[in-house]
């Protein structure tokens, strides 16, 4: 029994002891400022500095929901503005509802600071599964913009990005961890989705290509959504096949992409891009009919080669690859000097579209 | 044989008190002396097998005859025996030279009641009466068997409640049998009225906080566990049947579990274990999500979470405490009201009192969702020994999340499930989930 009481003690005091270990860990909820979204802007007069701004949610009080509010600050770096906006709010910011960091294409456009996207990473209160876009005009306006179907700060960005919401494939969402993985990886190339805000309103549907150190090139709306057949799995689209002088579109209902480097015979190195799309025909310039129906896939085929070689072509000239050849060639291959290889080979590289479309039907009963 | 120094004895050695009882019967030559405690005593049946032949029977010797033969009297075995059989309800007769022992023990309490703490919608809806005798007849009835045993014992140093060790030879797991007798002798108690009592020394500490034996009111439920291969203690006054070994899986389980279709008898087993884990977590968690961990929210909930703890003056782990302690007074305070005003009660603090609460900002709402689907939760768990168990070791893990966060839960969970897997019950591991053959 004695011992039993002397262990028990024992037990207590350790557990006691520990009582002192957890720190300052505890901030109820209600002592906390949500960041819902950051963004990071140029300051014109001296390049060294950012403008950090930072999107508040106002926590949901008797049915008043959407009630923001945003602080931006300058400094020499995010961590030292943030550090200062400390001061000017009442409660602990606390960055773990922050999905979504938009930074101005200026920042982008020189050489990009990799602690601007490292600090993200290195905070333990950042999610990495946030978004990162670019923000037009400036990223502060895209934070200032409320759409009227939103009803929580920046949902309705989160909702857009994460495909939660709107499905299309005009919008390729980035992940931080992504983004960030892009950046350290050979052969792949990172990418960021333009967000354009006029007024109250949002437009993602363009994609920025960077090399790993700055914006190399920008993609049409159209451009990006056949960029985006590579990288999704079955994006639900429509397809404009333009058929002479008139044109109709497939609604796809999946589309499946596989591509093979074809680079041992060294005279004809080329990536052999395979794309099966299957859809019904959603609109017509003209009659449809079922039994031309062949006719009809046969033309897209021979037009969706053209396209899709188009922008591979595009990409390739501005020497970026975000869609990952290199990366699949450096798996593929073990020498030594297989990243120097590729280096070389890329820029000639020839581009081998083969399409298979199968229309299922006219959408109508003849 | 002179009985008359033992006469003599009894009566000195038996406290004078109102209610024992010492007649002297005369009819002719004949002669009768009876001594019996009239509250514990049956008198009708005194005067059906002995008053009425007595002045029926005509000749001694065959009032003689048919004392020997009737299967209610006994011979006198010893002056020691005759005294407890006296306490314990018999009545002693001194007839000629002999003196018999007439079982006419009074037995109160016999009625079959209706289930009240294992009620089931379909099935059987008798449970056990207060008496023995009458619980050991149900068990008949429900299993026929040849097999089936019945022992006796006392336990209690001064109630010497009879028990009576229910099993099936055939089916039994001898190495159980042993433990359970091991342990029924090793019972040192003073005064036992229920089952109940002996979880406690299911344990050398005599601590324990999880039941390792089931009490059940449920004839049915005693009858599958024998044929299950349990040991069954029935407990004389006691309207529960005590069932060994009972593992955690027993405790989940209810009888409506056999009366339902598979698949439902499934689903009902699945949602108890989930409201197992939800009331043992939920608190604990509501203050590791709140003061630690928002970001294992979805922004909306985090954001109304925020927004309706905008008025609560203190911290999450204190609104918890004050909440489960009103919970927790609820649920005694309804147990100990009578049944006429205790719906009252429940809707005065339930209801009356949760809404001011959270209207004079003292809890925020959802921490009223919290603890009342918490509370819920915890009637979910059938076996009620077992529901108290659980009733406390939440904050066990609530104190833990207060200090650690999502980590203490995680640790206080773990340590939960550490501590069941020490635990068994004569000989069977606690956490078993293998089933037997019924």
């Amino acid at each position: 029994m004695n011992q039993n009481v002397k262990r028990m003690m024992v037990v207590l005091v350790f557990l006691l002891l520990g009582f002192f270990l957890t720190g300052c860990g505890f901030k109820d909820i209600d002592k906390r400022l949500f960041v819902v979204s950051v963004a990071i802007d140029p300051v014109k007069e001296n390049p060294k500095r950012v403008l950090v701004s930072l999107k508040f949610a106002v926590p949901i009080v008797e049915k008043i929901s959407n009630e923001s509010f945003i602080i931006s600050q300058e400094g020499d770096t995010i961590a030292e503005a943030v550090r200062l906006m400390k001061s000017r709010v009442d409660k602990e910011i606390d960055f773990s509802h922050a999905k979504l960091i938009v930074y101005h294409e200026d920042v982008l456009k020189d050489e990009i600071e990799p602690n601007l996207y490292y600090w993200f990473i290195r905070r333990r209160d950042f999610q990495e599964m946030s978004w990162v876009a670019i923000g037009r005009p400036t990223a502060l306006e895209v934070l200032k913009a409320k759409p009227k179907s939103e009803r929580l700060p920046s949902n309705s960005l989160f909702l857009a990005l994460g495909r939660d919401g709107t499905e299309t494939a005009y919008i390729i969402p980035e992940y931080l961890f992504d983004f960030k993985k892009r950046f350290g990886e050979k052969g792949l190339d990172p990418l960021l989705p333009i967000i354009e805000t006029k007024k109250d309103l949002f437009d993602i549907n363009k994609v920025a290509l960077l090399d790993k150190k700055k914006l190399k090139l920008e993609l049409t709306p159209k451009e990006t959504m056949l960029l985006n057949l590579f990288l999704t799995e079955s994006p639900k689209t429509a397809l404009k096949i333009a058929d002479g002088e008139n044109s109709f579109i497939i609604d796809t209902r999946a589309v499946k992409t596989k591509y093979k480097l074809i680079t041992e015979n060294q005279k004809d190195p080329h990536i052999k891009v395979d794309i099966h799309v299957n859809g019904r025909v959603e609109e017509a310039q003209f009659n449809v009919r079922n039994k031309d129906l062949k006719q009809y896939e046969k033309t897209a085929n021979k037009d969706l080669e053209k396209k899709v070689h188009a922008v591979l072509k595009k990409i390739q000239e501005a020497n970026v690859d975000p869609i990952g050849f290199g990366l699949r060639y450096r798996g593929r291959h073990m020498e030594k000097d297989d990243w120097k290889t590729w280096q070389r080979l890329y820029p000639e590289l020839k581009f081998i579209i083969n399409v298979n479309t199968n229309i299922s039907d006219t959408g109508l009963v003849e | 044989m002179n009985i008359h120094p033992i006469k003599e004895s009894i009566k000195a050695n038996i406290q004078q008190s109102e209610d024992l009882v010492i007649k002297e019967l005369k009819a002719e030559e004949k002669y009768l002396e009876v001594i019996y405690i009239n509250t514990i005593c049956d008198e009708t049946q005194l005067q059906d097998f002995l008053i009425k032949p007595f002045f029926e029977i005509g000749e001694n010797s065959h009032f003689l005859s048919y004392l020997l033969s009737h299967p209610k009297v006994k011979l006198f075995d010893s002056k020691k025996t005759v005294q407890e059989e006296l306490i314990s309800g018999k009545s002693v007769v001194f007839f000629e030279n002999h003196i018999f022992l007439l079982d006419s023990k009074l037995d109160k309490n016999n009625t079959v009641t209706e289930t009240s703490v294992e009620v089931t919608i379909l099935g059987p809806q008798s449970g056990f009466s207060e008496s023995l005798p009458t619980n050991v007849g149900l068990i008949r009835q429900r299993y026929p068997e040849k097999t089936l045993v019945i022992e006796s014992t006392n336990i209690g140093s001064i109630s010497k409640t009879s028990v009576n060790i229910v099993y099936d030879s055939k089916k039994v797991d001898q190495d159980v049998l042993n433990k359970v007798k091991e342990f029924l002798s090793s019972i040192e108690i003073e005064m036992f009225q229920s089952g109940e009592q002996l979880l406690d020394f299911t344990k050398k500490s005599k601590r324990t906080l999880f039941p390792t034996i089931m009490v059940t009111e449920r004839p049915d439920r005693t009858a599958v566990n024998i044929a299950a291969g349990k040991v069954i203690l029935l407990i004389a006054g006691s309207p529960f049947a005590m069932l060994m070994p009972t593992v955690l899986k027993d405790q989940m389980s209810a009888m409506a579990d056999i009366y339902q279709t598979y698949w439902i008898g499934k689903f009902l087993l699945i949602v108890r274990y989930i409201g197992l884990i939800t009331t043992i977590t939920l608190p604990a968690l509501y203050v590791a999500l709140t003061s630690y961990n928002p970001e294992v929210f979805r922004a909306q909930l985090a954001l109304s979470v925020a927004g309706s703890r905008h008025a609560v003056p203190y911290p999450s782990f204190v609104e918890v405490i004050i909440m489960l302690l009103m919970m927790e007074l609820l649920m005694e305070a309804s147990i100990r009201l009578p049944k006429a005003i205790g719906s009252t009660a429940t809707t005065v603090g339930g209801l009356i009192l949760g809404q001011a609460a959270t209207e004079a900002g003292l809890v925020s709402n959802i921490m009223i969702i919290i603890v009342s689907l918490g509370a819920i939760s915890n009637f979910v768990i059938p076996i009620s020994t077992f529901s108290f168990a659980v009733r406390v070791s939440k904050y066990f893990i609530l104190l833990l999340s207060i200090f650690y966060g999502l980590v203490g839960v995680i640790l206080g969970v773990f340590m939960l499930l550490a501590y069941m897997v020490s635990l068994d019950s004569f000989g069977k591991p606690y956490l078993t989930f293998r089933e037997e053959r019924v």
